[in-house]
């Protein structure tokens, strides 16, 4: 029980605090919870880990959780993981269930949350524990198929797996560390280029940019509109909430909850599919399915769950495999080596205080999202309102002191943020997707040493499939993958011909 | 290299493998090994861009004539002074704060005195109603911002800044 003791005033502060910052930033349109994490990155570089994962698990589940507000006032989904919460919620905005909209969906943000809160607690140990087993070979192949599953899940599976390899090669640019077995040689660069590549790109100020900075530049290419209208006049003629509301959704606020912390497993995968399924799961479940996007609470209970479902989901690949399970987490992992902690099947076993402080941070910041949603909620809906101009500037700040500050006053990297954001920018232009590059790069240095290592244990190429049971089945899953992105791909091309006929 | 394969014994070795061994074999040279993946990656990423040349090139084509799409950087508004601006505005901020930085060594306060005018430009710049009153706020912003950035982060949490 010694973790009780990093459980201190200053640490519930901070918990509060990045949940509050976290929902302002996921209730402002645009804004994600990545970028909230990104951006308030530097706030944890003066603090130990402890208290740095307090302000960021708070910003994370805060900014899942903001969504919702303008989601169900405005119509406009806050983070892209509320777009299914704008399906129901808004039409019963529009019949003056506005409040009552807001808390069913703060109430099952709740229970999304705590439940896979739960199941992070209960499984990410065993996972560990399985994984650490696991030598250079198998470690490849689970990099591999994290690679394969977000590229199948994306739009596109090849242009998936282009930017997977993109991301990879990004990640190879650089020494090939002494450090990791490697020979000390730099490769993939121009002679101008060593004195700042020498380490390749730091992570943090790739992740700013292509989550702040190219956000920045989209909206500055639109003409930075304001989407919002009135926000105070979507509260008004309240229906009072009751918990009453929940008397027939068990069913549909567990297995929302399960969806989302399964989704959130997988690697890369948004918010979105995750809420996106739970819904049109319930659809298919209801006994009024004709109800579902007129204004049926059990659609917003739906999204709402199961998009924090997420969060706990997220952190079991990150906490027991290191491998992120989304954008989010993807920022995470970044401020965990930061903090000179590396994660991976040894975390949990190595750092049983950290883990189980997490695990009270995590609690405490579903509760302390509850608490200030459910009671501030009309406040909370005013502050969103803050114009553009005025929050990008800040942010654009924000992203240049956490670059700067990353490696004690790099002034490249700041330049790495605008060229990522630059790059981030062209690449969505293109149909490169950010949610494989960015993985890509974050597993490519690792990728690289099991490959090669392995390959020099072994000397042969068929090491990786007779190594043991667990490569067998990493490739029939690493199958699976591929051969269900071909069959979606064809059954959306057989669809769509169907109605260009 | 020894073996760095905890819990690894000598594997099953498969029939195909034990009738042509020498197809799957592989040796890296230790001096070059640092090539050794991102040549791997190189051939992938030619071989990513000849199937999606091969797979999804001619569907696109065929839409892109039949009006169903537009190319990259064609469709949508484009608004060129506000982006060109950011962009512009952003390399000059980057480029001044070391400069100013360097009069005042470890004070964070090249970012404190570059950050100001910078946020005021940007914030003029995205304004879109210019009345006095909203030009007042946007410059209290800009004032405010930084110096609560710089007070919070160089001066209570030590944070290098430049």
């Amino acid at each position: 029980m010694e973790f009780l003791s990093n459980l201190d005033a200053l640490y519930f502060v901070l918990i509060l605090a990045g949940t509050l910052i976290g929902i302002i930033f996921g209730a402002i349109p645009g804004m994600t919870a990545t970028m909230a994490v990104a951006v308030c990155l530097p706030l944890t570089y003066a603090l130990d880990l402890n208290h740095g994962l307090a302000l960021l698990l708070g910003l994370y589940v805060g900014g899942i959780s903001g969504g919702l507000v303008p989601a169900i006032l405005l119509n406009i989904p806050g983070t892209p993981s509320s777009i299914t919460t704008t399906f129901d919620g808004y039409p019963m905005t529009q019949k003056g269930e506005g409040e009552r909209a807001l808390k069913v969906a703060i109430v099952s943000s709740l229970f999304g949350g705590l439940l896979s809160a739960a199941v992070l607690f209960s499984f990410a140990p065993l996972l560990a524990d399985f994984a650490i087993k696991f030598s250079y070979v198998e470690k490849f192949l689970i990099i591999l198929l994290a690679l394969t599953v977000i590229a199948s899940l994306s739009k596109n599976l090849l242009m998936g797996l282009l930017s997977a390899l993109i991301g990879i090669w990004l990640a190879l640019i650089g020494t090939y560390s002494v450090e990791v077995g490697g020979n000390g040689d730099m490769r993939l660069m121009m002679p101008f280029m060593e004195e700042f590549l020498y380490d390749g790109f730091s992570l943090l100020p790739v992740l700013i940019g292509l989550f702040g900075v190219a956000h920045i530049l989209e909206e500055a290419e639109k003409g930075i509109h304001e989407t919002h209208t009135d926000m105070k006049d979507a509260l008004k003629n309240s229906l009072p909430f009751s918990f009453s509301v929940f008397r027939n959704q068990k069913t549909n606020l567990v297995r929302s909850g399960f969806l989302g912390t399964f989704i959130g497993m997988l690697p890369g995968v948004g918010g979105s599919a995750a809420s996106v399924l739970a819904y049109t799961q319930e659809k298919n479940f209801s006994r009024h399915p004709e109800k579902m996007g007129k204004g049926a609470p059990e659609g917003v209970v739906a999204s709402e769950a199961a998009n924090n479902g997420l969060t706990g989901g997220a952190l079991i690949p990150l906490l027991s495999l290191g491998i992120p399970g989304d954008s989010t987490t993807a920022v995470l992992i970044g401020a965990f080596t930061l903090q000179g902690v590396q994660v991976g099947p040894l975390f949990i076993g190595e750092n049983v205080d950290t883990w189980n402080t997490m695990m009270v941070g995590l609690l405490a910041a579903n509760i302390a999202m509850f608490v200030v949603m459910f009671f501030a909620i009309k406040h909370i809906a005013k502050v969103v309102m803050v114009p553009k101009h005025i929050l990008y500037p800040i942010i654009m700040m924000m992203c240049v002191v956490g670059a700067y500050a990353i490696n004690y006053g790099v002034m490249f990297d700041v330049w790495t943020l605008l060229l990522f954001g630059i790059g981030g920018y062209l690449a969505s232009k293109i149909g490169i997707e950010v949610a494989p590059l960015v993985i890509g790069f974050i597993l490519g240095g690792q990728a690289e040493v099991y490959f090669v290592k392995s390959l020099e244990s072994f000397g042969t190429l068929t090491i990786f499939f007779t190594k043991s049971p667990i490569a067998v089945v990493l490739w029939l899953l690493i199958a699976i993958s591929v051969g269900f992105s071909i069959y979606q791909a064809s059954k959306a091309g057989r669809a769509k011909r169907d109605t260009d006929a | 290299m020894g073996n760095l394969l905890p819990g690894s014994g000598e594997p099953l070795r498969p029939a195909w493998e034990l009738a042509m061994p020498e197809l799957f074999t592989v040796t890296i040279d230790f001096e070059q090994s640092h090539l050794f993946f991102p040549h791997i990656i190189h051939w992938m990423l030619l071989l990513m861009v000849v199937l999606i040349l091969v797979f999804e090139a001619p569907a696109y084509l065929r839409r892109l004539r039949a009006g169903h799409v537009s190319l990259p950087f064609t469709r949508g508004p484009f608004d060129a002074v506000r982006f060109m601006g950011t962009l512009l505005l952003t390399v000059v901020y980057f480029l001044t704060m070391p400069w100013v930085g360097d009069f005042f060594p470890n004070t964070g306060l090249g970012f404190l005195i570059v950050s100001i005018p910078y946020m005021a430009a940007l914030s003029l710049l995205y304004l879109h109603d210019r009345s006095l009153r909203q030009v007042f706020l946007v410059v209290l912003n800009a004032v405010i911002a930084p110096v609560v950035a710089w007070l919070v982060l160089a001066k209570l949490f030590a944070i290098t800044l430049p």
